[in-house]
C-alpha cells in the first residue's frame, strides 16, 4: 500500500465525470437503449376519465389484431400479484386499475406486442365503459368535498399505521408542529399581525429519457433492468407484491437520462414485472413525453401563512397552513408534507410557531418529490411573506431578515439547533454579491428594473441507510459497489473521488458498479440530496475497511509495517500469483436520530446536516406587456467541503434554471382533469434563450460530520428562485404576484389593478 | 390494420454503404437504432423540439424523430457515432467545460455544435443561443455549453 | 403510425396526378415535419404520402426574376430561404424572421410551400408574406393559377387549393424602397410558438406612408390584415400620434381567441404594444 510516497489528493478536485467520454460519443449505457432478444413492447391503455367506476372493459378487438401477444387488465395481474397496490408509504396505487380510475391517464390496460408500433396500435381498439363518479381536482375543494377519492387509507410503512381504516377524508396524512408557548396568545399579543395565502401550480420533471423498465424473467426469478432512482426499493417492493424472498429479484440501473425525483419508487416497475411474468418473455414499457405528464407531476399547494411581530420588527409568531395537491395516489406525497411542513416556518428564530402540512388525495395525477422536495413551493411562500412585512413595516429587506434570522447554536422551530450552517452566512453572501444598500440601475422609459433576494433551509432526510462494499484487487485497482444511481449529478465520481483519497491512488484507479441488486447492497435511494453524505460516507468507511484488511494481509504475508512491498507481491505471496482481493465493507446511518414527537414535530437531533441556500435575482420588465426578464441570478450554497467543485457549481446552476422555467413559464394545465399541455410544443422547458446570467457562490466550511466535511448540494439551487424572482418584480414595478407562474399577464394584470385600470377578466 | 411493408434503402452511413430493410413507418431513429444498433439519436420529446433525435442528413442536421426512414434512400447520414476513435474539439471541449450532466441531450448538442462552428466560425454568445435554442437540456448545463461551443470554436480556429 | 405507401414521382405533374381531390388520405409530404407530427400523434392515417424530394430541382431553386420581382421555388427550405444572400438583399425582413422561427433542424427540412399549405395560423411565415404581396402559383390537372397568399387561407388549417393542387413557387413583388419588419410576440419561453406576430411593410415617401401592409398572424385562424390601421397610417407622417393611433385600432379591430398564452383582453393589449413597436421601428429605420 505504501508504494507512492506523495499523498495523492483525489477530493477538492475537479475530476471530469468519470463517463464523459460514453456520454459525447453516445456510447453510454441507458435502459433506453436496452433491446433483449424475443421481448415484447408494452402499451399502456390510459383511463379517459378522472374519476369513474369501471364497468368493463373490452379488449377482444385489440387481443385479436395481429401481432399482439397480449391484453392484460387489473384483474390479469391479481393472477401474479394477490393484492396488486404498491406505494412507498401507502399501499394505495394498483398496478393497473381495478375496479375504480382516479384520474385521466391511470394505466387501465396493457397490450403486448412484438412490434412497438402494433401495440400503439392496438390500444385504440381497447374499449372501457365507465360509471362517471364526482371528481375533485382543487386541493382547497378536497377538503370539505363529499366525493372521496379512496374508500379507505391504506397505510403501508409502520409509522403510519395508526392511519389504517380511516374513511371519508381526502386528507392523506396530516402533520403537525408545535414549537414554543400558545401560538394563539402570541398573536394576540403581537403589535402587528399579517396574513397571505400563495399558491404554486402543478409542473412537471420530464427528464428527457422519460421512464422505462425491461423486465426478464430467468429460470429462478425475474430481473428488472430499469430507469430508478431507488433500485433497493424496488426489489423490496416487487418482492412483497409477488409474495417472492428478495433475492429472486435482481434491480440493474445503468445511467439515468435524468431523474429530477421522477424515476423514485415504483413507476412502471411493478406493471412490467408482473406483464414479463404473465407473458413468460422479456417485455419494455418506454413512455413517451407525453406520458410523462400522465405518470408523475410537481406538487401544487396552497399555503397560508400568518405572523405576528412585536414593535422592534421581530417575529413572535408564525402559523402555517400547507394544503398539497399530491394527486390520486399517495407516492411519497406524504413525506414532503412532513419533510417539507418541518421547514414551512423558514429559517427564522421564532418563538411560538404552529405549522399543519396536508397532503390532499384529488382526481389528479400524481405528484411525487420534484428537486426540492417540497421546499421550492414553501420558500415562495415564506419569502415572499417576509419581503411583504418587510415593506409594510418600511424596514429594509436584508434589515428585517438580520433582525430574526436563526443564528448559531439557536434552535429551529423543530426543536434541532443549526450545527454548522449559518444563515447569517448566506444572507451576507448574497446581499454582497447584489451589493444590496449600493444604488442600482433602474431602468428607463416603459422598462423598469427591479432586484430581490430570498434565502431558504432544508433538513435532509432522516433516518436513512446506506451501505457500500470496497473490493481492492493485486493489480490495486478499488472497486466500490453501491446502489447510489447516477442520474447526471455525478455521484459516481464523487463516490470515486472519496474511495481515492482513502486508498491514496488515482480517481482513475477506482471502478464503481453500477447498482445491481444481486451485487451492490442496500441503499435508501437516490433522492433529497442525501447521497453525497449517506453514500458517501459508506464509501470512505468501506475503503477504510479496505484498508486495514489490506494491512492485515501485509502482515499476514511478512511485510513490515510501512514497507514498500507493492500490493501486486502481497497478494503473490498469498495466492501464488498477483491475483486476488481484499474486501470492505460499510453501513452508514447517521448517529443520534430521533424521530419527532408525532404531536408537537419536536426532536433534538431531527436531520444529521441542513442544508442552505439564498438566490439573488436582477429582473427587468417590460411596463407595456409585464414581461420580466431575469437578466442575473446569483446562487448562494452552503455546500460543505466540495468533493469536486466543478460538478457542486454545475448542480447548484443546473438546479436554478429547473427552478426558473418552474417559475417563469413551466405549467401543467387541466380541463376537467384532462393535461391539456403534454408535450414541448405546449410545456415550455427553458431553453438557452431563457436564461440569465448565472453566477454561484459557495460558503464550502466542512460539514462537522460529514464525510470530507461534505453534504449533499443537488437541490439547494432550487430552492430561493421563485421568491427571489418576485421579490425583484416587486421591487421594479411594486406588485406583488402570489401565484406561480410569473408570466406577463400576470404582472401586466397586476399592474392594471394597482393602477386601478384592471384588465378585463374572461 | 395492414400488413407490416418492408422495403430495402441503400444509404451512406457514417462514412459506409451500407443498406437497411426498413418498415414503412420508420424515422431515422428508428433506422438507427433497429437497424444498426446505435442509439445516439434518441427520441424524446418526439416532436422535433429537443434536438435528441439529432441526424446529419446530406450534411445537415435533421430531427431524426421526424424523418422517414424511407426518404433516406440514397442519402449520406453523419451520427454522434461517426469519430469513435479520437474525439474531436468539441466533444473534448463539452468534458473539459462539464457540459453535460445526465448526458441525454449532448449527442444533439455536440452535433449541432459542429454544424454551428462549421457556419459561423467565431459565433458571439447570442449567436449560440439562437442557434442551439432547438436543443433543450433538463438538467440546466446551458452556462457550461455555451462556455464549450466558445472553447472548441477558439479551438478549430487556431487549428 | 399506420401502415401507408410512399410515392416519390420525378416531376410535380406527376405527384399532381397521384392525387385524388376526394381522398383526404392521399397526401403530398413537402418537408414533412407537420405531417409527421399529425401522423404520430394519431391525427392524420395516410393510405399514401407522395414525398416531393425528388422532384426537379427548379422547383427548390429561388432568385430575381427579369420584371424585378423575386421567386422562390416551393420546395426551397426555410433555410435556404434564410442563407440566400440575394433574398436578404431583396427582403431582409425575411431572413430576420427565420432566426426565430422554429428551429436550425426544422428549417433545414420544412419547405415554403409545404409551410404553406399547412395552413397552420401559428406560423411565423405566412403574415410576412402576406406583408410582402406575395402570390404563389400553382399547378393542378385544370393548369396553374396565381393566388395571392393572403387569400391562401380559408381558416383553422384550412386552405382555398384543391385536394390535388399543389404549390409550384412563391412570387414576391419588387419591393423598392418599401420598409419591413416582422415582430414575433411569445409569452412563455422566448423560443415559442407566437402569441402572435406583427408583420408590417409600408413606403415612406418622404416621411408620409403609403400603400401600408399590417398583417397579424396567430391571433386567429388565419393571417389578418389590418385594414382599420392601415387607413390610420396611409397618408401621414409616422408621428408618435399617427403610431399610436394605428395601435388602437389595431387593438379595436382585431379579435382575440383567449388560450394557454393568454387571454383575449391581454393578447390584445399584445397587439397594441406590438402594432406600436413595429411602426417605431419602420419609422427608424434608414431608409
Amino acid at each position: 500500500m505504501n508504494d507512492q510516497i506523495t499523498q495523492i489528493r483525489a477530493v477538492g478536485q475537479s475530476h471530469p465525470r468519470r463517463e464523459a467520454r460514453e456520454k459525447v460519443t453516445g456510447r453510454i449505457e441507458y435502459i433506453h437503449n436496452l433491446r433483449l432478444p424475443n421481448m415484447l413492447y408494452g402499451k399502456i391503455f390510459r383511463s379517459t376519465v378522472a374519476h369513474a367506476r369501471i364497468v368493463s372493459i373490452d379488449t377482444s378487438e385489440a387481443a385479436a389484431c395481429p401481432g399482439v401477444d397480449m391484453v392484460l387488465t387489473g384483474e390479469d395481474i391479481r393472477k401474479i400479484m394477490p393484492d396488486p397496490h404498491f406505494g412507498v408509504m401507502f399501499h394505495d396505487q394498483p398496478v393497473l386499475a381495478l375496479d375504480k380510475v382516479r384520474y385521466v391517464g391511470e394505466p387501465v390496460a396493457i397490450v403486448l406486442a412484438s412490434d412497438p408500433n402494433v401495440a400503439a396500435e392496438a390500444v385504440a381498439l381497447i374499449d372501457v365503459d365507465y360509471d362517471e363518479l364526482e371528481p375533485v381536482f382543487d386541493e382547497m375543494e378536497a377538503l370539505s368535498a363529499e366525493t372521496f377519492v379512496h374508500d379507505e387509507l391504506k397505510p403501508g410503512i409502520p409509522e403510519i399505521q395508526f392511519l389504517k381504516g380511516v374513511r371519508d377524508t381526502n386528507v392523506g396524512f396530516p402533520y403537525q408542529l408545535r414549537h414554543g408557548g400558545d401560538v394563539d396568545k402570541a398573536f394576540e399579543e403581537a403589535d402587528r399581525v399579517f396574513e397571505h395565502t400563495f399558491r404554486t401550480h402543478p409542473s412537471a420533471h420530464v427528464p428527457l429519457e422519460p421512464p422505462v423498465t425491461v423486465a426478464e424473467p430467468t429460470g429462478a426469478g425475474l430481473t428488472l433492468h430499469t430507469a430508478n432512482q431507488s433500485p433497493s426499493f424496488v426489489r423490496y417492493e416487487i418482492s412483497r407484491l409477488l409474495g417472492w424472498p428478495q433475492h429472486k429479484i435482481r434491480v440493474r440501473v445503468p445511467y439515468l437520462g435524468g431523474g429530477f425525483g421522477a424515476k423514485l419508487w415504483i413507476r412502471l416497475e411493478a406493471l412490467v414485472a408482473a406483464a414479463a411474468l404473465l407473458a413468460k418473455r422479456p417485455v419494455k414499457v418506454s413512455l413517451s413525453m407525453e406520458e410523462q405528464f400522465y405518470t408523475i407531476t410537481k406538487h401544487g399547494a396552497t399555503l397560508k401563512i400568518k405572523s405576528g411581530l412585536d414593535k422592534d420588527g421581530r417575529i413572535t409568531a408564525r402559523k402555517c397552513e400547507v394544503f398539497w395537491n399530491g394527486g390520486a395516489y399517495a407516492d411519497i406525497g406524504p413525506a414532503v408534507a412532513f419533510h417539507a411542513g418541518m421547514t414551512a416556518a423558514g429559517p427564522y428564530d421564532i418563538e411560538n410557531v404552529a405549522i399543519d402540512s396536508f397532503s390532499m388525495y384529488t382526481n389528479r395525477p400524481v405528484a411525487g418529490a420534484m428537486r426540492g422536495f417540497g421546499h421550492p413551493q414553501l420558500i415562495w411562500a415564506y419569502e415572499n411573506h417576509t419581503d411583504m412585512m418587510a415593506h409594510e413595516l418600511g424596514i429594509d429587506p436584508l434589515e428585517f431578515r438580520r433582525r430574526n434570522i436563526l443564528r448559531e447554536g439557536k434552535e429551529h422551530a423543530t426543536g434541532t439547533a443549526l450545527n454548522t450552517s449559518s444563515v447569517e452566512k448566506v444572507l451576507d453572501r448574497v446581499a454582497e454579491r447584489l451589493q444590496w444598500g449600493k444604488p442600482f440601475e433602474r431602468g428607463e422609459g416603459t422598462v423598469k428594473r427591479g432586484r430581490g433576494f430570498a434565502i431558504g433551509i432544508k433538513a435532509s432526510i432522516a433516518p436513512s441507510t446506506s451501505e457500500a462494499i470496497v473490493r481492492l484487487g493485486a493489480d490495486g485497482s478499488a472497486t466500490l459497489m453501491c446502489s447510489s444511481v447516477d442520474m447526471g449529478q455525478g455521484s459516481d465520481t464523487a463516490h470515486a473521488q472519496i474511495v481515492a483519497e482513502v486508498l491514496n491512488m488515482p480517481v482513475e484507479m477506482v471502478h464503481v458498479v453500477h447498482p445491481d441488486t444481486d451485487v451492490t447492497p442496500y441503499d435508501t435511494g437516490t433522492l433529497g440530496s442525501r447521497s453525497l453524505y449517506h453514500m458517501g460516507h459508506a464509501a470512505r468507511l468501506a475503503a477504510e475497511d479496505a484498508k486495514a484488511k489490506l494491512e492485515e494481509l501485509a502482515a499476514e504475508v511478512g511485510a513490515q509495517p510501512g514497507s514498500n512491498v507493492p500490493i501486486w507481491e502481497l497478494f503473490a505471496r498469498k495466492n501464488g500469483m498477483p491475483v486476488g482481493h481484499v474486501v470492505g465493507t460499510a453501513s452508514f446511518i447517521p448517529d443520534g436520530h430521533i424521530p419527532p414527537d408525532p404531536m408537537t414535530g419536536q426532536s433534538p437531533h431531527i436531520t444529521p446536516y441542513w442544508m442552505l441556500g439564498a438566490t439573488g435575482a436582477e429582473v427587468e420588465i417590460d411596463t407595456e406587456t409585464g414581461r420580466v426578464t431575469v437578466l442575473r441570478m446569483i446562487n448562494v450554497a452552503d455546500t460543505g467541503t466540495q468533493i469536486n467543485p466543478k460538478i457542486v457549481d454545475h448542480q447548484i446552476s443546473g438546479a436554478s434554471i429547473m427552478q426558473l422555467g418552474q417559475t417563469m413559464q413551466e405549467k401543467v394545465h387541466f380541463d376537467f382533469g384532462q393535461v391539456t399541455n403534454a408535450s414541448f410544443a405546449d410545456y415550455k422547458i427553458p431553453s438557452m434563450l431563457d436564461i440569465p446570467q448565472i453566477e454561484t457562490s459557495v460558503l464550502d466550511g466542512a460539514e462537522a460530520d460529514g464525510p470530507f466535511g461534505a453534504k449533499g448540494v443537488g437541490e439547494t439551487g432550487s430552492f430561493c428562485v421563485s421568491s427571489a424572482i418576485a421579490n425583484a418584480v416587486f421591487d421594479a414595478v411594486g406588485v406583488r404576484v402570489s401565484e406561480m407562474p410569473i408570466t406577463g399577464e400576470t404582472v401586466y394584470r397586476a399592474m392594471r389593478a394597482a393602477a386601478g385600470e384592471p384588465l378585463e377578466e374572461e | 390494420m395492414k400488413d407490416v411493408m418492408t422495403q430495402t434503402i441503400d444509404f451512406t452511413l457514417n462514412g459506409k454503404a451500407v443498406s437497411a430493410e426498413i418498415q414503412g413507418h420508420w424515422t431515422l431513429v428508428d433506422l438507427l437504432q433497429q437497424g444498426f444498433d446505435l442509439y445516439g439519436a434518441r427520441q424524446s420529446c418526439g416532436q422535433g423540439l429537443c434536438g435528441c433525435c439529432t441526424v446529419v442528413l446530406n450534411g445537415k442536421p435533421v430531427s431524426g424523430c421526424l424523418f422517414l426512414a424511407a426518404l433516406a434512400d440514397g442519402a449520406t447520414i453523419e451520427t454522434i457515432e461517426n469519430n469513435e476513435e479520437t474525439l474531436d474539439p468539441v466533444q473534448e471541449a463539452f468534458i473539459e467545460a462539464g457540459a453535460f450532466q445526465c448526458g441525454f441531450c449532448t449527442p444533439g448538442f455536440v452535433l449541432m455544435t459542429r454544424q454551428l462552428i462549421a457556419e459561423i466560425p467565431e459565433p458571439s454568445e447570442e449567436e449560440i443561443r439562437l442557434y442551439l435554442t432547438g436543443n433543450l437540456c433538463r438538467c440546466g448545463t446551458y452556462p457550461q455549453i455555451i462556455e464549450a461551443v466558445q472553447k472548441a470554436a477558439a479551438r478549430m480556429r487556431a487549428a | 403510425m399506420n401502415a401507408f405507401e410512399l410515392a416519390l414521382p420525378d416531376t410535380l405533374a406527376g405527384a399532381v396526378s397521384l392525387l385524388d381531390p376526394e381522398d383526404p388520405t392521399i397526401r403530398v409530404m413537402s418537408g414533412g415535419t407537420a405531417l409527421m407530427l399529425m401522423m404520430k400523434t394519431d391525427v392524420f392515417h395516410p393510405t399514401q404520402l407522395i414525398s416531393l424530394r425528388r422532384i426537379e430541382p427548379g422547383y427548390s431553386q429561388m432568385g430575381l426574376l427579369p420584371d424585378g420581382s423575386f421567386r422562390i421555388g416551393a420546395m426551397s427550405t426555410l433555410s435556404d430561404m434564410e442563407h440566400d444572400d440575394a433574398l436578404a438583399g431583396f427582403a431582409p425582413v425575411i431572413r430576420q424572421t427565420m432566426k426565430l422561427l422554429s428551429n436550425v433542424r426544422v428549417r433545414n427540412v420544412a419547405t415554403v410551400g409545404g409551410a404553406l399549405a399547412h395552413g397552420d395560423p401559428h406560423m411565423d411565415l405566412p403574415p410576412v408574406l402576406v406583408a410582402l404581396d406575395a402570390q404563389v402559383v400553382t399547378i393542378s390537372p385544370e393548369g396553374e393559377r396565381t393566388i395571392p397568399v393572403a387569400e391562401l387561407h380559408a381558416g383553422y388549417y384550412e386552405t382555398i387549393l384543391s385536394g390535388n393542387e399543389l404549390i409550384k413557387e412563391v412570387i414576391i413583388p419588387p419591393q423598392h424602397a418599401r420598409r419591413a419588419s416582422y415582430l414575433k410576440c411569445t409569452t412563455r419561453a422566448v423560443k415559442d410558438w407566437p402569441a402572435l406576430g406583427v408583420a408590417l411593410t409600408t413606403d415612406l415617401d418622404g416621411d408620409t406612408a403609403r400603400d401600408t401592409r399590417l398583417v397579424i398572424g396567430a391571433v386567429g385562424e388565419k393571417p389578418i390584415r389590418v385594414a382599420e390601421a392601415e387607413a390610420v397610417i396611409d397618408g401621414q407622417i409616422l408621428s408618435d400620434k399617427t403610431i399610436a393611433e394605428a395601435a388602437d385600432a389595431a387593438a379595436e379591430s382585431v379579435e382575440t381567441i383567449e388560450d394557454e398564452l393568454g387571454s383575449a383582453a391581454y393578447k390584445t393589449q399584445l397587439v397594441r404594444v406590438y402594432v406600436k413597436r413595429a411602426l417605431q421601428q419602420v419609422a427608424n429605420q434608414n431608409a
